[in-house]
């Protein structure tokens, strides 16, 4: 009886507890909801138009308040709302909450290529080819600005900028000072860095901790030597990764390597420490992005730098290719206020702003970036490059499946940093991405 | 006097267990959830069984990710419980006199550890760092190496860092549980004529046996919640040398955005540690029972 009689009770304290922990759970819940009510069909009904993206620095985002606040001049009814979030936190985990989340953006950052096909797929994107092919938006842009950003013949991205990932950057001075000419092929590049090495110079300085660095401009070199529809079929799956071609290509990598070409801490340190051994004169050569211009003439102020592309090599990619991304803006399929998000993007691609943009230090893909007569010559040269390239090779962690891209990272690595085989490091990156 | 109704003890506890279920509960539960589904934190959930447990199972780096902490682990122990022992020892030989070295020695624990790991990572920098100025500055230039991006060093030089910064905390716990052995029977062990060293090692440290083990505890679980040094220093390199599950888990789900696997992985890694604790808790109380029996 009285064992019967603690059952109950265990019971019925089992039953409250479970119900208290349910009862907490729903107050959870509900405090974590949210309700976003804002649609009306009146055109002057008040209107918040949320912009999400990667902070792009104060300079930029002066650009964009401007930009807002002559848009809301136009739009009494209007508020632009901005989201600027760390570069890293929104392009993992920041954009998915956003766009998941109650007061989803209706316009948002990201790039052309895979993550672009992503977004696409998991229908979050709008399509706004009648606004770029009869409206105001379509001026400001010539038709080469939307590669990458077509798809199933919609337009479906607001160009913004476009960045060089990879050239190699050379200390003037230092190439002066040892009588060394800009290199013009591949073996004139291994012969420049020897004299280079002899003078106790590092020839090529670069920090791979991250993987993306090396990761790109190795991967540049593989497109040329192996070809670039070779290179899409292995970054699409579509051939295993240590395929006879990508492992012959990779002997590239292994000629660096061997070379004593690159720094010994190459794996060791991250990007900001391999500009470091460039900014100090310690490296003579730095293969990185566009962006190095703004940031070496704010780091080191007196560094006499000039840039020149991926030297031809003998494979059967095209020799003059570059390796770049494009990135834009998206309206969001989701937004009740396309319109606005449309009349909003084609204001900041005005003249106006984008020469403004530029003035912010970014590399505007909109044409009245070009008007322009004061633009740093190393940018407007690799804008130039970029036009006139024979072939634009999307980097793999932008331009495909990111996993992928890492099993590649990591075997260039491992190659670079000599402690595996071409062979060995590429078996690797296949048994990692499926066998 | 009129009695509490029954539902009333549960009513006061509601606004703590609200919190727990914020905290603790709910984000537990969703991430089980999530490890049943293939999801990339962005579009529709596509169930997959339990696919992400087997390719947890079997993933190479993974399961390397293992090893590796239970090395650093092993190195920690020694590192920071041992280091801290020792210090504690030091500090609490003489009665006065040692208040500056036991601040000193805690300060690195205040400090957050990203910036621990960036100094550090300046001392351990192969072209500019400090150890390698200081060998090529006395002559011992053969000896300099590129610590972090050696597969046989980089380890190492992480579980020091993790030493010093811990070895204080660690000697913090051991002074405040020596301080507590009565006085009485140090001072019987001094008459006897045992000498500092013995008395630490035979008095003092089988008084404090109980707060050691704890110490080895805190230094098992809180090896598997190391990250913040990792990240910065090595980021898992070189070549995945230093790749421990939380610094995998990271890449897993923020890089490569696949929020399905990266919480099987968590709910495994849930699953190691909650049972490293029941094992301790287990052999505990059987060493507890054999003492009692004895």
């Amino acid at each position: 009886m009285q064992i019967a009689s603690l059952k109950r009770d265990g019971a019925r304290r089992f039953g409250v507890v479970a119900g208290v922990l349910v009862l907490a759970l729903a107050l959870v819940a509900g405090a974590c909801s949210s309700s976003d009510g804002e649609s009306s069909t009146d055109p002057d009904a008040p209107v918040t138009l949320r912009v999400a993206m990667g902070s792009p620095g104060e300079a930029q985002i002066e650009v964009w308040e401007a930009t807002a606040a002559s848009f809301e001049a136009s739009n009494p009814n209007v508020t632009v709302e901005f989201n600027f979030q760390d570069d890293d936190l929104y392009e993992t985990i920041g954009l998915p909450n956003l766009l998941n989340g109650g007061d989803a953006p209706d316009v948002y950052f990201e790039w052309a290529g895979q993550r672009l096909q992503d977004r696409y797929d998991e229908g979050f994107v709008a399509d706004i080819t009648d606004a770029v092919q009869n409206g105001e938006l379509g001026t400001y842009f010539e038709e080469g600005a939307y590669n990458g950003m077509v798809i199933d013949g919609k337009n479906v991205m607001v160009p913004a900028n476009a960045d060089v990932t990879t050239v190699m950057w050379y200390n003037v001075d230092i190439f002066n000072d040892l009588g060394i000419s800009v290199p013009t092929t591949w073996d004139e590049m291994i012969a420049a860095s020897e004299i280079i090495k002899a003078a106790g110079v590092i020839p090529i300085g670069i920090g791979n901790k991250d993987l993306w660095p090396v990761g790109n401009w190795t991967s540049h070199i593989l497109s040329r030597a192996m070809g670039e529809e070779t290179y899409d079929q292995m970054l699409k799956q579509e051939i295993p990764m240590d395929s006879p071609e990508i492992v012959a290509a990779m002997e590239y990598v292994v000629e660096l390597q061997q070379s004593g070409t690159v720094n010994e801490s190459v794996n060791a340190i991250d990007d900001n420490e391999g500009a470091e051994l460039f900014f100090q004169g310690k490296a003579a050569m730095h293969p990185i992005g566009s962006w190095l211009v703004s940031w070496a003439i704010e780091s080191a102020p007196d560094l006499n730098f000039d840039y020149f592309n991926l030297p031809p090599l003998e494979g059967a990619g095209t020799q003059d290719s570059v390796i770049a991304v494009s990135t834009g803006f998206i309206v969001n399929a989701e937004s009740s206020h396309q319109d606005v998000a449309i009349d909003f993007l084609t204001l900041f691609s005005s003249p106006e702003f984008t020469s403004q943009m530029v003035d912010a230090g970014g590399t505007p893909l909109a044409t009245g970036a070009l008007d322009r007569d004061d633009i740093d010559p190393r940018i407007l040269s690799l804008m130039e490059m970029m036009q006139t390239a024979g072939a634009l090779v999307a980097p793999p962690d932008t331009g495909y499946d990111i996993e992928v891209a890492d099993a590649l990272y990591a075997a260039e690595a491992e190659v670079l940093g000599g402690v595996s085989t071409p062979e060995e490091a590429l078996a690797t990156a296949q048994a990692k991405i499926g066998g | 006097m009129r009695a509490h109704r029954w539902f009333t003890p549960y009513l006061l506890v509601l606004p703590a267990m609200a919190l727990f279920a914020f905290a603790i509960l709910g984000p537990v539960l969703a991430t089980g959830v999530f490890s049943f589904y293939e999801w990339d934190g962005f579009g529709a959930f596509t169930s997959v069984g339990i696919d992400n447990y087997l390719r947890a199972f079997s993933d190479p780096v993974f399961r390397a990710s293992f090893v590796h902490v239970a090395i650093y682990i092993l190195l920690t122990i020694v590192l920071e419980v041992g280091a801290g022992l020792l210090l504690a020892g030091m500090v609490t030989s003489r009665p006065r006199g040692t208040g500056f070295f036991r601040v000193a020695f805690f300060i690195p624990v205040m400090l957050p550890l990203v910036v621990v790991a960036v100094v550090w990572g300046f001392v351990y920098n192969p072209d500019f760092g400090l150890i390698n100025g200081v060998l090529e500055a006395v002559g011992l230039g053969t000896l300099a190496n590129v610590w972090l991006g050696d597969t046989r060093t980089a380890l190492i030089s992480v579980s020091i860092v993790s030493g010093w910064v811990f070895a204080g905390f660690f000697m913090a716990i051991f002074y405040a549980a020596i301080n507590q052995i009565p006085t009485e029977i140090v001072e019987a062990a001094r008459i006897d004529g045992a000498s500092e060293i013995q008395t630490f090692w035979r008095v003092k440290v089988p008084m404090i046996r109980n707060v050691i083990e704890i110490a080895i505890l805190l230094a098992v679980t809180g090896g598997f919640q190391s990250f913040d040094l990792f990240f910065v220093l090595t980021n898992g390199g070189p070549y995945g040398a230093t790749e421990i599950p939380t610094t995998y888990l990271v890449k897993v789900v923020f890089r490569n955005q696949n929020v399905g696997y990266g919480s099987a992985m968590a709910m495994i890694m849930t699953a190691t540690v909650l049972a490293m604790g029941a094992v301790y808790l287990w052999v505990r109380k059987r060493a507890d029972v054999d003492g009692g029996t004895a």
